[in-house]
């Protein structure tokens, strides 16, 4: 008996002296007695801006510990992560799908009481209301960075041949068939990447879709056959000013190609400029909103909140602490940091010295003529920009009857659970539909 | 692929005679086929090396040796993953991992191997383990990262004891099978001599499986070094990396410098390179020993 | 197994007991719980995270219907027949030139068998680069209208390019355990052989084939599993594109049950798709097993 003993005792011993050894190594933060406030946020391209925002954070506060994570994939490592129940006191996430659930499984803390809301831009504060699935009377976030997106040009390559910056579709087609007869390539695509093939999209359907158009459909009111039509159109006609074969390059390859003014325009969101300059740090960029509709008027800037801070629910005994972090994070002096490195509008108001490249779009920050991106609502599992990827690569000719009529019946598929909270949503409080939801900011429909 | 005339001869005289009787049409096709080998990886060296300056899309420049070699695009490569650190992590899991492989399922073999003949329970179990090499990682993996973070093992730890389970079932097959060709003579001989099971296995059967433990180490090593996904699920935002997560995380960051991915490429695959250079009649042996079985 | 040593007898199966236990124990904590509690999502439209509610067979109904499912079945089977033929030709004819008389024979099979030892991540990053620079120049150079494009751009082509690469590094595996089911082959039986005049193609499918059918039989159970289950290249290659046309079960599984906010769903179809694989294997196996047994 004894050998079964030993044999027993062996194995655990041996399983026993691995645990010891390897859980030395996990590291406890704030064993000092500081309050840890840990962050994970999702733009591992501004990891040096924050590394340099936390270390002097740090060197100036005695009783808070602030941690930085701006890991790759950040949000397949949110997810696990909350799976694990390890939740970051603070999330720097998009306003996009996954605000939206996060929010409606109850993870996120009410923070309307935090005073720094007060100097967020109100546009920026309704874009989020819009992502809420049943309208809350809380805040869930506090906007940081927007985004814009809408056309890249290399000003050198414009100046040089007199090309303007053109304001309605048609102009833009002719400015296309110009650059084209210079025997330049007017526009670059990287859509191997499947998610670029949304730039596009995004730019023009702000033009020509209602904004809330994805809360029309839930309450079944309208339909993406209807509403989609002309952008779908404006998006495929692209392709004629194009490289060959768009499918074939990724989104760096798009980038590299820009800037090494291969192509003179670029359609893509302002994020893009850090991985351009990257290449060819001398590129001399500036931009313009995407005139898909021959109306000018209507012709609105695609603009959405690109990096957003939300604190997740049950961290309420450390809320002094983390307010005073956002306190920081919010100072002009550091989002200036942020800004000069990432190019970015920030959604605080305040003095900033906007990134050149966003010239051609301030008139429009200016006077709140912006609509936040449609992707923004999609499901991510819906795929919506592998979609579009089949649509543009379809050369037949009801192309876009066949996109629009899949993308009705996927919504529906993949939102069947939120469509029926929202109508029985609607249903419990009736007087909530009346005004929820209309489109408030530009996009009407045509 | 024939060569009857070699054949034909008795064995003495043919083995005599065939040291000069070389089959060189094959000798020289083999050879020739080894370019699909080494191409892919001479594109990885020739990119690695070169600046981006020096990438052009004309195809000779592609493909032409790099203008003068340079270490900078490695060096920078190892900062940015961490490459000592990831390397050590990446070491420790498999170590560990190779070693319960081979105490575990080898003693697992043995009990229910040696059972199965004589016990239907055994054989079922036998079955129950081996089936569990069909199950997708997927299925498990959101549940898996829920029971490691409740067991307070989503570290290292966790991930070598997945490992562990993981490749049971090809393991267990591995011994099972090397196993059946041991006479039970000799572990009757211990016996007889008053030897307790436990004591049998340590001095006799263990000793003799040498070779499955060779075939269990390489395979085992092979599959843990090289895995992504269950580091990347149960360890993300740990802040620890094996090397081939450091690389998953690389290829986002700094997508557009094929140069500098391509050096981290070569960083990941270099140990395992220069381990198989070492050991590789051992790995080959060890493969064609888990075959044969 | 005298009665005299039934004592012995007793302390042995004592021993086995000792250590099945732990260990069936430990299989079962972090396999088949986690396949149960999986199993148990397949019936939720749980997110990964948050609450969830309990949906029945609403899944299952789902996965018959749905067209991407349907589609990523149809591309990895397709992917898996392809790749599971090819590579046991070509490691077959392989092991057949590397077990001949030939110079440097160790040295050959140490090369050959290189691409195993490799990760697929990062082989699949180095292809994709071929793919998308190298090759098309190299066609157009030569006047190659149809690979002038990527490969992995069309539809049509990409999965071919998946299925190089996959067979790229499973061939180096394959091959080796058709050289050892070819050392099994004892010389008298070409002897045997060549007396009555058999050469060439009759050679090697009366006599050495059915020799080695044994170690067939393991390539394509083992060849057929890890195809099915391909992810790594599809991850480093194409991601699933163009238009979703390379999105194998896998990849869609991972893709839309960890990072989308379709785990129950996905749960549902990583259970089907267990089974399936379960019975092409269980299939495979009585298939050859009966072969086997006619020889």
């Amino acid at each position: 008996m004894k050998t079964h003993a030993k044999a027993a005792g062996i194995l655990l011993a041996g399983m026993t002296a691995m645990t010891a050894l390897l859980s030395g190594c996990g590291a406890n933060k704030g064993a000092n007695g500081k309050t840890v406030v840990e962050i994970v946020q999702y733009k591992p391209e501004a990891v040096k801006a924050f590394d340099a925002l936390e270390e002097k954070f740090n060197s100036t506060h005695d009783d808070i510990e602030l941690v930085i994570d701006s890991p790759n994939d950040a949000m397949t490592i949110l997810k696990t992560r909350f799976i694990r129940e390890d939740y970051p006191e603070i999330i720097g996430i998009g306003g996009d799908i996954n605000y939206s659930n996060f929010l409606d499984s109850d993870m996120l803390m009410d923070v309307s009481d935090y005073p720094g809301l007060a100097d967020i831009k109100e546009s920026y504060l309704k874009i989020n209301e819009e992502l809420e699935f049943v309208p809350t009377d809380g805040t869930y976030a506090v906007p940081y960075m927007a985004n814009a997106a809408g056309v890249l040009y290399n000003r050198d390559i414009f100046e040089e041949h007199g090309w303007t910056i053109p304001t309605t579709l048609d102009e833009f087609y002719e400015l296309c068939d110009d650059i084209q007869e210079q025997e330049i390539l007017p526009l670059y695509f990287g859509f191997r990447d499947t998610w670029t093939c949304l730039a596009p999209w995004n730019a023009i359907c702000v033009d020509l879709a209602p904004s809330d158009i994805c809360s029309q459909v839930n309450a079944g009111t309208a339909t993406f056959a209807e509403a989609y039509h002309d952008a779908a159109e404006v998006t495929k006609s692209l392709l004629a000013y194009a490289e060959s074969d768009p499918y074939a390059y990724s989104y760096n390859d798009a980038c590299t190609a820009f800037a090494r003014g291969e192509s003179a325009m670029y359609v893509i969101g302002s994020y893009a400029v850090p991985q351009i300059k990257s290449v060819n740090p001398d590129i001399n960029i500036d931009s313009f909103v995407f005139p898909a509709s021959n109306d000018a008027q209507q012709n609105v800037l695609n603009s959405g909140n690109d990096l957003q801070w939300s604190v997740m629910a049950g961290k309420e005994d450390k809320k002094e602490a983390i307010y005073e972090v956002l306190d920081f994070l919010y100072e002009d002096e550091n989002i200036q940091t942020y800004l000069d490195d990432q190019n970015a509008v920030p959604c605080k108001n305040g003095d900033f010295t906007l990134p050149s490249m966003l010239d051609g779009m301030k008139s429009y920050i200016e006077e709140d003529r912006m609509a936040d991106y449609q992707d923004h609502h999609y499901p991510s599992e819906m795929a919506v920009d592998a979609m579009i990827q089949t649509f543009l690569m379809d050369d037949s000719e009801n192309a876009v009857d066949t996109f629009l009529e899949r993308f009705d019946t996927e919504w529906v598929r993949y939102n069947r659970d939120l469509i029926s909270k929202v109508q029985k949503f609607y249903e419990e409080h009736p007087d909530l539909l009346a005004d929820e939801p209309d489109s408030e900011k530009g996009g009407e429909e045509q | 692929m024939t060569q009857t005339t070699a054949m034909a001869r008795t064995a003495a005289a043919a083995r005599k005679r065939d040291k000069t009787h070389y089959n060189w049409p094959i000798t020289i096709l083999l050879i020739v086929g080894c370019v699909t080998i080494f191409f892919p990886l001479y594109m990885a060296v020739v990119i690695a090396f070169k600046q981006p300056s020096e990438m052009t899309n004309d195809i000779a420049g592609a493909l032409a040796l790099p203008t003068h070699w340079s270490l900078s695009n490695f060096a920078e490569a190892m900062r940015v993953t961490d490459f000592w650190h990831s390397l050590g992590n990446s070491f420790l899991i498999t170590a560990v991992t190779v070693v319960l492989a081979i105490v575990l399922h080898g003693l697992a073999g043995y009990a229910i191997g040696r059972s199965m003949k004589s016990s239907k329970v055994y054989n079922f179990l036998y079955l129950y383990i081996v089936s569990g090499m069909f199950v997708p990682f997927a299925i498990l993996m959101m549940p898996l990262v829920k029971q490691t973070a409740q067991m307070g093992i989503a570290n290292r730890i966790g991930v070598i004891v997945l490992y562990t389970v993981f490749y049971m079932p090809l393991n267990l097959m591995l011994y099972k099978g090397y196993l059946t060709n041991i006479p039970l003579a000799l572990e009757e001989a211990a016996r007889v001599d008053g030897a307790t099971t436990w004591k049998t296995y340590w001095s006799i059967v263990f000793p003799i499986m040498k070779p499955m433990h060779a075939t269990v180490a390489v395979l085992t090593a092979m599959s843990t070094w090289n895995d992504v996904m269950t580091p990347l699920v149960i360890m993300s935002g740990t802040g620890v990396n094996t090397l081939p997560l450091a690389q998953l995380n690389f290829q986002t960051e700094f997508g557009t410098n094929y140069n500098l991915a391509f050096a981290s490429y070569l960083l990941a695959l270099i140990p395992i390179l220069i381990f198989y250079l070492f050991c590789q009649k051992q790995i080959l042996n060890g493969v064609v020993n888990g075959a044969v079985k | 197994m005298k009665g005299k040593s039934s004592k012995g007898a007793q302390e042995r199966k004592l021993t086995f007991l000792i250590i099945t236990i732990p260990v069936v124990a430990l299989f079962f904590c972090f396999n088949t719980l986690p396949l149960i509690r999986g199993f148990i999502y397949s019936f939720t439209n749980f997110k990964g995270y948050g609450s969830y509610d309990w949906v029945g067979l609403r899944n299952y109904r789902d996965l018959i219907g749905d067209s991407r499912v349907g589609n990523s079945y149809l591309f990895t089977f397709k992917y898996a027949l392809v790749g599971t033929i090819l590579t046991n030709v070509i490691s077959l004819v392989l092991a057949l030139g590397l077990n001949s008389k030939i110079r440097a024979k160790s040295a050959l099979r140490g090369i050959y068998f290189i691409p195993n030892v490799l990760g697929g991540l990062v082989i699949g990053y180095i292809f994709s680069f071929i793919f998308t620079y190298v090759l098309p120049t190299l066609a157009q150079r030569a006047g190659i209208e149809s690979l002038s494009s990527s490969m992995l751009s069309s539809t049509g082509k990409a999965w071919i390019a998946i299925v190089i690469v996959g067979c790229w590094q499973a061939i180096a595996m394959n091959t080796i355990i058709y050289i050892s089911g070819l050392q099994t082959v004892p010389e008298d039986v070409y002897e045997a052989g060549s007396l009555d005049g058999v050469t060439g193609w009759k050679k090697f499918r009366y006599l050495t084939f059915p020799l080695i059918i044994p170690f067939f039989s393991i390539n394509m159970v083992l060849c057929m599993k890890n195809f099915l289950m391909v992810f790594d290249q599809i991850m480093a290659l194409t991601k699933g594109g163009p238009s979703q046309s390379t999105e194998s079960i896998s990849y869609l599984i991972y893709n839309n049950g960890m990072s989308g906010g379709q785990f129950g769903f996905q749960s549902a179809n990583a259970f089907v798709f267990f089974v399936v694989i379960v019975a092409i294997s269980v299939f495979q196996m009585t298939v050859t097993n009966r072969k086997e047994e006619q020889l």
